[in-house]
């Protein structure tokens, strides 16, 4: 087996990864595919090093850029070595292109929209992994199909809706927007994530007198922990990184990050340290966040279908 | 269940019924938002119009480009970073990073590289012998457009590829050993069928969200030059955004909505095959 999910653990657990795999049985490290002639292993590292090159250097050229002085950044021969400086950086926080209030409504937008999918999430999740109910197969298509649905399409209605309710230029717009995504990815993968566990855990919880919500709250959550914080970072990326409906939704009072950076491309020039040094301080916190869950992100990305290490 | 369904539900079907609506009017805001029934003036306008015929033909060669490179490539260093005996976990991480990137500064970034006075990738370029405005021209446009985002998106296929190879049992790979095969029958005839609905997977969830995006356009060419990156999304946010066609756009994004789900389908349909639906 190689994909799973529902209550099927023992397999993706037993394939464990190749390292413990090969640990388990010495006779792998022999096999062809494992070692190779030494020439393919020179191939092998080959292609991983031109890989790694082409994905890092730009990330790489963004952080040096961001030390760059206005006239080394546009420089006509690229350099290595200049005399980095923190101007970019202090920039941000002072003088006419000031962060803070894009910083704010970044950190409310994404954030409050994350705790609220993750919050009523994790609850349809668990109602969704468990009922029997008929037509629960048209609900998750229903759900999943909400999660797929081309921004462009979104945002047109909501456009709508929104000026109709007030919500263009609000921070609560956004949440709901964001919401529109967030929130049928966290019922799915939740579910998904619920779904592994043994029910005869929460039977026995049962049996032993909680109801059903104690449960929920004292036996499966905790279990579930990982996939809770998992479904958060998700959620906490794709709308801190969206730029598709704040450049709809928001207005002055609600600006995002990725729209203070498109706002420095101005027709009479661009001040590429400055935007590197946004990115800079856009870009991290969402790897970090990202690699700190790393072990379950495959199962987070493909909505459960696929369970990694 | 039922607090996160009773918000699902206005905020996805709400917005179905008024795109519907949309799609059927001509749509007014000036003066308050008003509907006019247009009857199915936008939808024969959809079907006729050489603009968004272009627009879907485009959309249809970067979908095709980008999602083919990405699963190739992502596949390829799967396999590499699998036979990686040390530090696979290191430079798995490392190839990671790309994905977390907002899209927007995926495109700004591609911009700051390929800017034809200081860009570090068309400095590399002329010394090569390429003397180009990389996103000034069409061909080398549309390239660039497609490349930044097999930058972005790669390693998720890289990714859910090796977690794919990571479980092919160990004893088909012994007795494969065993019975002598190469390396490249052991790949061709084991290692890739045993992957092959992880991969499945992979193309599918790539595919929607391929269908989701489009920053990195917006943000670089903004559909240019001469329309030459102009896909179905940014086509629509003209229409609608520019032009306040809002109910034009709204039957482009209902088709847009059509074909997405028809990829939807196919996901639950193969998670429903391997009995994994629930």
């Amino acid at each position: 087996m190689t994909t799973t999910t529902a209550g099927e653990t023992s397999a993706p657990s037993a394939g464990g990864g190749g390292t413990s795999a090969r640990r388990a049985g010495g006779l792998a490290a022999a096999t062809p595919l494992d070692r190779g002639t030494p020439r393919s292993r020179t191939a092998n590292k080959v292609i991983l090093a031109v890989g790694l090159a082409w994905t890092l250097v730009p990330l790489a050229w963004m952080v040096l850029s961001s030390f760059k002085s206005k006239t080394d950044v546009t420089a006509p021969t690229p350099a290595l070595w200049f005399t980095p400086t923190l101007d970019n950086y202090v920039g941000l926080f002072t003088g006419a292109n000031n962060l803070t209030p894009y910083l704010v409504h970044s950190v409310l937008a994404a954030g409050l929209s994350a705790v609220l999918a993750v919050a009523l999430g994790s609850l349809a999740g668990y109602g969704l992994a468990h009922t029997r109910m008929r037509g629960k197969k048209h609900l998750s298509f229903w759900i999943i199909s909400t999660r797929m649905a081309p921004i462009a399409a979104v945002v047109l209605p909501l456009f709508l809706i929104f000026r109709g309710l007030g919500l263009i230029d609000s921070i609560p717009g956004l949440v709901l927007a964001y919401l529109t995504f967030d929130l049928p990815f966290a019922i799915w993968l939740m579910s998904a994530f619920f779904a592994e566990l043994p029910p005869s855990l929460e039977e026995s919880a049962l049996v032993e007198g909680c109801t059903r919500w104690q449960a929920y709250w004292h036996v499966v959550l905790p279990l579930t922990k990982s996939g809770l914080v998992t479904t958060f970072v998700l959620c906490l990326v794709f709308a801190w990184n969206d730029y598709a409906f704040a450049l709809v939704f928001s207005g002055p009072s609600s600006q995002t990050l990725p729209m203070a950076a498109s706002q420095l491309v101005t027709q009479t020039g661009i001040d590429w340290g400055q935007l590197c040094a946004i990115g800079v301080f856009v870009v991290v916190p969402m790897m970090l966040a990202g690699l700190a869950v790393r072990r379950w992100l495959v199962t987070g990305l493909t909505l459960g279908a696929v369970t990694g290490e | 269940m039922t607090p996160g369904i009773l918000l699902l539900a206005p905020l996805s079907l709400l917005p179905f019924v008024f795109i519907v609506a949309m799609s059927l009017s001509r749509v007014h805001l000036l003066g308050g938002v008003r509907f006019d029934f247009a009857g199915l003036a936008n939808w024969a306008r959809v079907f006729t119009d050489p603009d968004v015929g272009m627009a879907w033909v485009r959309s249809l060669s970067y979908f095709v480009l980008t999602v083919g490179i990405e699963m190739v490539l992502g596949v390829v260093f799967a396999l590499c970073l699998w036979r990686l005996l040390r530090g696979r976990n290191a430079v798995l991480s490392l190839l990671l990073l790309p994905m977390f990137v907002a899209p927007v500064f995926v495109g700004l970034l591609g911009r700051f590289l390929t800017d034809s006075t200081f860009g570090l990738y068309a400095w590399v370029l002329r010394h090569l012998g390429f003397e180009t405005d990389v996103l000034g021209s069409q061909g080398t446009a549309f390239a660039a457009v497609v490349l930044m985002d097999v930058w972005e998106w790669t390693p998720l296929i890289t990714m859910i590829a090796l977690a794919g190879l990571s479980s092919v049992p160990l004893s088909i790979r012994e007795a494969a050993a065993l019975d002598g095969t190469s390396g490249w029958q052991l790949l061709r005839y084991v290692v890739l069928p045993s992957i092959s609905s992880v991969l499945l997977v992979a193309l599918l969830i790539r595919s929607m969200d391929a269908i989701r995006y489009f920053d990195i356009i917006w943000v670089t060419t903004n559909g240019g030059p001469a329309d030459a990156t102009k896909i179905v999304p940014v086509r629509l946010y003209e229409v609608a955004f520019r032009f306040f066609d809002l109910g034009y756009a709204a039957a482009i994004g209902l088709l847009m909505l059509a074909v997405s789900i028809l990829v939807a389908r196919a996901f639950v349909r193969l998670l429903d095959r391997k009995g994994l639906a629930r």
